[in-house]
């Protein structure tokens, strides 16, 4: 009645197995895709968040406290219950958004921080000398702040996008965790190929994203790498 | 320069919003698709995949979504956004009744198929669902120890373990501590003399191997585990029917099975054919042999002539 078991680096159960990656390269694939499309959207919508919260906490300083605090608040909640307190919301529900909302939450804290950093950073002689050219507020933020505080705001970007990558498995408890589905089902059925190809795709992954940002700052800010050449 | 980066800072900002827009489309509510859920191990990868199988042969467009945990899925079950999910007879009635009459209410599921069925339906109907028919396939509570240390002390049941008097480490659920069918259970009815419990899950590789290493004398396994032989355990019989019913059966939202009879008729006719040892034999399939869960559900159902 059982058919003899094929011998095969599956049926041996070994961490590096070429039939794996054979017979499952698309579920791959798509893990991969789900996995990137969550970092990048939640990463994105947390910097859109994050850049008008950072611009008022500068400006009124009583607010600064209460931005800073909240969203380092919402840094401490547990990712296994932040996800699932966002699922009776309306809206989200058991939807990739849960995920990508959640992941935006997380990323605020540091993106915040380290946006205020980069615009305190702006030598005070500098923003004199764009006053006195005639720049407006906004054209300063634009022109001369926020090029200024890019090392700061690309670090913070960095250190999102990469603990994002990590988060990101986490949402397989709401069904949407990228790589961390088969992570978490390689795990509970001792596959290793699966749990070892997942792990590597997700370090892999977040050094691409690092690598992609730093080369974006590169072009965002050439008198850095300029200045480093001389 | 400047522009340069102007523009690559709008291309930024803009970005969240289209991509946000896209996605929009993969929301579980939409309505061309229906949801079926379940729990995420290989068991319940399995169980969504043949239902999945059965309603896309009825005509339907399906898309499956496995949770770690049933909790997730419940209320958007009652809500519709989700339409049917592969569940277990008892568990689910616990659920709900705690979901009703709060988390110390009195455990109403039984050893008993059709009674436990009966309370279910009584309290699902309450929040818009319905129960289809149960399987004959039970994956139920049960524990296992070594082969070594049945032979050496001639155990076959629970109760012959509780007669042994010997302190017993188990590796179980998270909840066992307070549940009648792990630890006080096992004091109570089998007088088993469990002085430790290892949350190191139900039916988990973790509690498994710490029986194997002897680091636990007991474990919490699940009546379908396929691997048990291999690795040397064996069940001891709960002869004193501590173990709810388990059927798989099928959960779907009420109002949507009032427009849809056919997949009701579709889901049936697996319950009626599916057995525990075939839904071991599948499971075996996927995690010794590591075939793909979505093949060895439709060669399942084809063997069948379900499909």
């Amino acid at each position: 009645m059982v058919p003899a078991v094929a011998d095969n680096c599956l049926t041996r159960n070994e961490w590096i197995c070429g039939k794996y990656y054979s017979t499952r390269a698309s579920d791959l694939a798509s893990a991969v895709g789900q996995h990137v499309h969550i970092v990048v959207v939640s990463v994105l919508l947390g910097f859109v968040i994050a850049f008008p919260l950072a611009l008022l906490a500068r400006r009124y300083r009583k607010l600064e406290l209460m931005v800073v605090g909240i969203t380092t608040a919402i840094y401490t909640i547990p990712s296994l219950a932040l996800f699932s307190l966002l699922v009776p919301i309306s809206g989200l529900g058991l939807s990739i958004n849960t995920v990508i909302v959640g992941l935006a939450l997380y990323s605020l804290t540091v993106l915040v921080r380290n946006m205020l950093d980069g615009l305190r950073a702006v030598p005070a002689d500098v923003k004199e000398s764009a006053i006195g050219m005639g720049y407006s507020s906004t054209r300063m933020l634009f022109r001369v702040e926020l090029p200024l505080a890019l090392p700061a705001i690309m670090a913070g970007l960095r250190v999102a996008t990469v603990s994002a990558v990590a988060l990101t498995t986490v949402g397989a408890i709401v069904g949407y965790g990228g790589l961390g589905t088969l992570l978490i089902n390689g795990n509970n059925t001792e596959f290793k190929a699966q749990v070892l190809a997942t792990s590597v795709l997700c370090v892999l992954l977040a050094v691409i994203l690092d690598v992609l940002l730093v080369g974006t700052q590169r072009l965002l800010t050439p008198w850095t790498s300029k200045a480093v050449a001389r | 320069m400047k522009k340069t980066f102007a523009r690559i800072a709008a291309v930024l900002m803009a970005a969240p919003l289209v991509l946000t827009a896209a996605c929009g489309s993969s929301d579980l509510s939409s309505s061309s698709k229906i949801t079926i859920v379940g729990q995420d191990f290989t068991e319940g990868n399995i169980m969504t995949a043949l239902y999945g199988d059965l309603l896309k042969d009825a005509g339907y467009k399906t898309q499956i979504k496995n949770f770690t945990a049933r909790s997730v899925y419940i209320k958007p079950m009652e809500k519709n956004q989700v339409q049917i999910s592969a569940d277990y007879l008892s568990s689910m009635t616990d659920e709900l009744n705690h979901e009703a009459n709060g988390a110390d209410a009195p455990e109403v599921a039984t050893p008993d198929t059709a009674q436990t069925l009966a309370v279910l339906t009584k309290l699902a109907n309450k929040v818009g669902l319905t129960p289809l028919t149960p399987a004959p396939a039970q994956d139920a509570n049960a524990y296992a120890v070594t082969k070594k240390f049945a032979q050496a002390n001639n155990l076959t049941t629970l109760s012959d373990l509780g007669k042994l008097g010997q302190p017993i480490k188990l590796a179980a659920a998270p909840d066992c501590a307070t549940r009648q069918s792990c630890k006080l259970g096992l004091k109570s009815v089998y007088n088993i003399n469990i002085t430790a419990v290892q949350p190191l899950g139900f039916d988990s590789p973790q509690g498994k191997s710490a029986l194997v290493k002897g680091e636990v004398q007991l474990a919490q396994v699940a009546t379908t585990d396929a691997t048990l032989d291999a690795q040397g355990l064996v069940i001891l019989t709960d002869d004193q029917k501590l173990q709810n019913a388990e059927n798989l059966v099928p959960i779907v939202n009420s109002a949507w099975l009032k427009k849809n009879a056919k997949a009701a008729t579709a889901l049936n006719k697996l319950s009626a054919v599916l057995t525990t040892a075939d839904l071991t034999a599948m499971i075996d399939k996927v995690d010794s042999q590591r075939d793909e869960v979505s093949t060895v559900a439709s060669d399942y159902l084809k063997s069948k002539g379900l499909i």
